[in-house]
């Protein structure tokens, strides 16, 4: 069945959900066609087990052996995206983040600085409510201060704290994207550690709690179980027409729309596009640079955790931690790696999945397992290290041979971390090692590495023979269709990517409906 | 939108497994399903029993937690709607061709090292073998990479007896739940 709207969006997750909210308010049809179910805050439950139906099950990439982008893990699946399982870190990208080419010779410049944001992160911070202390964060680049205050902290929080001072290191309240009180109608969190499950109280600022409302109020369609597969495009290849996609039923369909957005998910987007690939484009869609798929990144991380005789009450407060330190954001060091890396600490953790008690000395088993989280659950304090990737042209999404059911191929993930961010990593461990035996740790250990957030694939720039699209996130080759979400992002920085993410997509929504009718 | 605490923990009641108890269809925790003798839609009876004992070795509780009817359920469902942690690891739905062949590779395995199945296994005999395929994969093993199978079993068994209300009661951390979770 063919259909038409104004505007189709290919996503409901952070990007998506943002594009339609402010797209659908200004009085544009708008229908966001999402390959998951509809999610709604009454779906969510406590349960770690329960978080688990917010993933994919069936791969939508090929990963290679090792280390690599963890897809499924990463991904999200349904209204929400990957933001309803994120845990609501939101610090700022630093204005060094935005021109490393230009300051050090190394990355790839944005195609924007950070004083062109600064409005995007004021005016978002405004409507979701994040918490933190501005003056606290020593590193911070200029920004309203916060709407809420910081974060409480437990005693695993005061635990690493001192650790931190000892070692001669700043911390600050983790900036969150959690309600200290309420707000706009919404309810304070409750420190109970559950925001990976998402938030059913609606604390933690995910899409269902601000723009998916705001969307459907302003009249968007939301249509859940929809899978894209393809964008189309007029005979000519210069305008996009609309996007083929199957239902819940397994059935094709097309729909037709003056515009496209493509806020699938960094590596979807990258499927997707290449898929599109036609007489006109041959290489994909969007694709006459030849970088669609190329600059993706992670962030290597790798959580530390410490066992105490203290009571760390290590079951209270956020996923995402109570304190930051960004003491190690500056990107250059003396005989070392280049980028920044930062700790987050605090992390409240439960006894089992994959960032779990268990988990954490996946080694044990047996009656030696029983007694470790025995003490594990009252004793153990867990931070973590996040390093900043570099863009690789050689990391990369290209389509598999092998195909999902509705024959759009599978995405073959070709990456390893940069050298810098394996240095980072191992640096990053060995300090916190240090921190943790600072603050008085009886035993230190570390996980494997992990990789956080994925970055690029589809990256901005001035130049269209260096990029995919400008920095309106809307591509150049195809003046109509629009790219969301941290695949524009040209470099990683050390800093958790979704505010970054709902920023750039607030500029660019923007831009999309202050130029409607010209563009 | 504003609600408490209290009003969300009246809205339990959601997300017990079903399982077949005497040809009826009931709601119930993998642990009641197997005191009560819910029929396995899946496994049979060896690949149960030696699900049990692996689980249990893995951690102490698992069988009477029900480690074998909760895998056998949710290999039962919508691989997107299933609980088990190898939703993460890439792995190719139908699940069961993973845990069958896995706990095929790991009798097998047991009959080529000791001449006995895995069930048969004394303790200090199992737990070395636990060890080897825990971190490598050993030679006349046939199934999916043995850590990941020695890995994906213990989560399960970690989700069974460790991550429910009860199990949290057990290790004395509060469970503080938003909505209490299925009972798992």
């Amino acid at each position: 069945m063919n259909k038409t709207t104004e505007i189709v969006i290919v996503g409901a997750g952070a990007a998506g959900s943002m594009y339609a909210a402010m797209l659908a308010e200004a009085g544009k049809s708008v229908t966001v066609l999402e390959g998951g179910p509809p999610w709604r805050p009454a779906d969510l439950y406590s349960s770690q087990q329960w978080a688990r139906r917010l993933k994919w099950a069936e791969p939508h990439a090929e990963e290679p052996a090792g280390v690599s982008l963890w897809f499924n893990f990463n991904a999200g699946r349904g209204y929400g995206g990957a933001a309803l399982h994120h845990f609501g870190v939101w610090p700022r990208f630093h204005e060094e983040d935005f021109k490393e080419s230009s300051l050090y010779g190394k990355g790839i410049d944005w195609p924007l600085e950070y004083q062109d944001l600064r409005p995007y992160y004021d005016r978002v911070q405004a409507d979701i409510g994040i918490a933190g202390d501005a003056e606290a964060e020593i590193w911070r680049p200029d920004g309203d201060p916060y709407p809420l205050p910081p974060v409480p902290r437990f005693a695993q929080g005061d635990i690493l704290k001192k650790g931190f001072e000892l070692r001669g290191m700043h911390t600050a309240p983790v900036p969150v994207a959690v309600l200290t009180r309420p707000y706009k109608g919404r309810s304070a969190c409750l420190w109970d550690g559950w925001c990976e499950a998402g938030c059913p109280i609606g604390a933690l600022g995910n899409p269902l709690v601000e723009y998916i409302p705001r969307a459907e109020k302003a009249g968007a369609v939301l249509q859940p179980h929809s899978q894209v597969t393809r964008i189309l495009t007029d005979k000519r290849g210069r305008r996009a027409t609309g996007v083929e996609y199957y239902d819940a039923q397994g059935e094709r369909n097309e729909l037709h729309a003056e515009f496209v957005v493509l806020a699938a998910f960094g590596i979807e987007n990258c499927r997707i596009l290449l898929n599109s690939a036609s007489d006109r484009h041959p290489d994909g869609l969007a694709n006459s640079s030849g970088l669609v798929g190329a600059y993706v990144m992670s962030h290597a991380s790798a959580n530390l955790f410490g066992m105490f005789d203290a009571d760390t009450q290590n079951h209270m407060g956020l996923n995402g931690g109570q304190i930051i330190n960004q003491d190690r954001f500056g990107k250059v060091r003396q005989d070392g790696p280049f980028g920044s890396r930062q700790f987050i600490a605090g992390l409240a953790v439960k006894p089992n999945d994959l960032l779990g008690i268990a988990m954490s000395r996946a080694d044990l088993f047996g009656t030696k397992l029983d007694d470790f989280m025995h003490r594990a659950v009252r004793n153990m304090t867990n931070m973590v290290t996040i390093s900043e990737d570099q863009p690789l042209r050689s990391n990369r999404i290209e389509l598999s041979r092998h195909q999902d059911a509705h024959g759009l191929p599978l995405a073959k993930i070709v990456y390893k971390a940069s050298p810098d961010a394996l240095a980072l990593w191992h640096d990053g461990v060995a300090e916190g090692k240090k921190i943790l035996a600072a603050a008085g740790a009886k035993e230190i250990w570390n996980s494997p590495q992990g990789a956080q957030h994925i970055i690029g694939g589809t990256i901005m720039g001035d130049e269209p023979a260096e990029s995919v699209t400008n920095k309106y996130s809307q591509t150049h080759d195809i003046d109509n269709l629009f790219i969301g979400g941290a695949g524009v992002f040209p470099t990683a920085s050390a800093a958790n990517p979704t505010f970054t993410l709902h920023a750039t997509s607030m500029l660019s929504a923007e831009y999309l409906r202050d130029n409607f009718d010209s563009l | 939108m504003t609600t408490t605490r209290r009003s969300f923990i009246r809205g339990t009641g959601l997300g017990l497994l079903s399982f077949t108890v005497a040809g009826s269809a009931v709601m119930l925790t993998p642990r009641d399903a197997r005191a009560r003798g819910a029929s396995f839609q899946v496994l049979n009876n060896e690949e149960v029993e030696l699900t049990e004992a692996f689980g249990e070795a893995l951690v102490p509780g698992a069988r009477e937690s029900g480690i074998a009817h909760f895998i056998d359920q949710q290999l039962s469902v919508d691989a997107n709607d299933a609980l088990l942690m190898i939703k993460y690891f890439n792995v190719q739905p139908p699940y069961v061709d993973f845990y069958r062949t896995g706990l095929t590779a790991l009798n097998n395995y047991s009959r080529t090292v000791h001449d006995k199945p895995f069930t048969a296994l004394d303790d200090e005999t199992a737990n070395a073998l636990i060890t080897t395929i825990s971190n490598s994969i050993p030679e006349g093993w046939e199934g999916p990479p043995a850590p990941l199978f020695y890995l994906m079993m213990r989560s399960d068994a970690v989700d069974v007896v460790y991550g429910t209300v009860e199990g949290f009661e057990r290790l004395g951390v509060p469970y503080r739940p938003h909505i209490l979770p299925p009972d798992l």
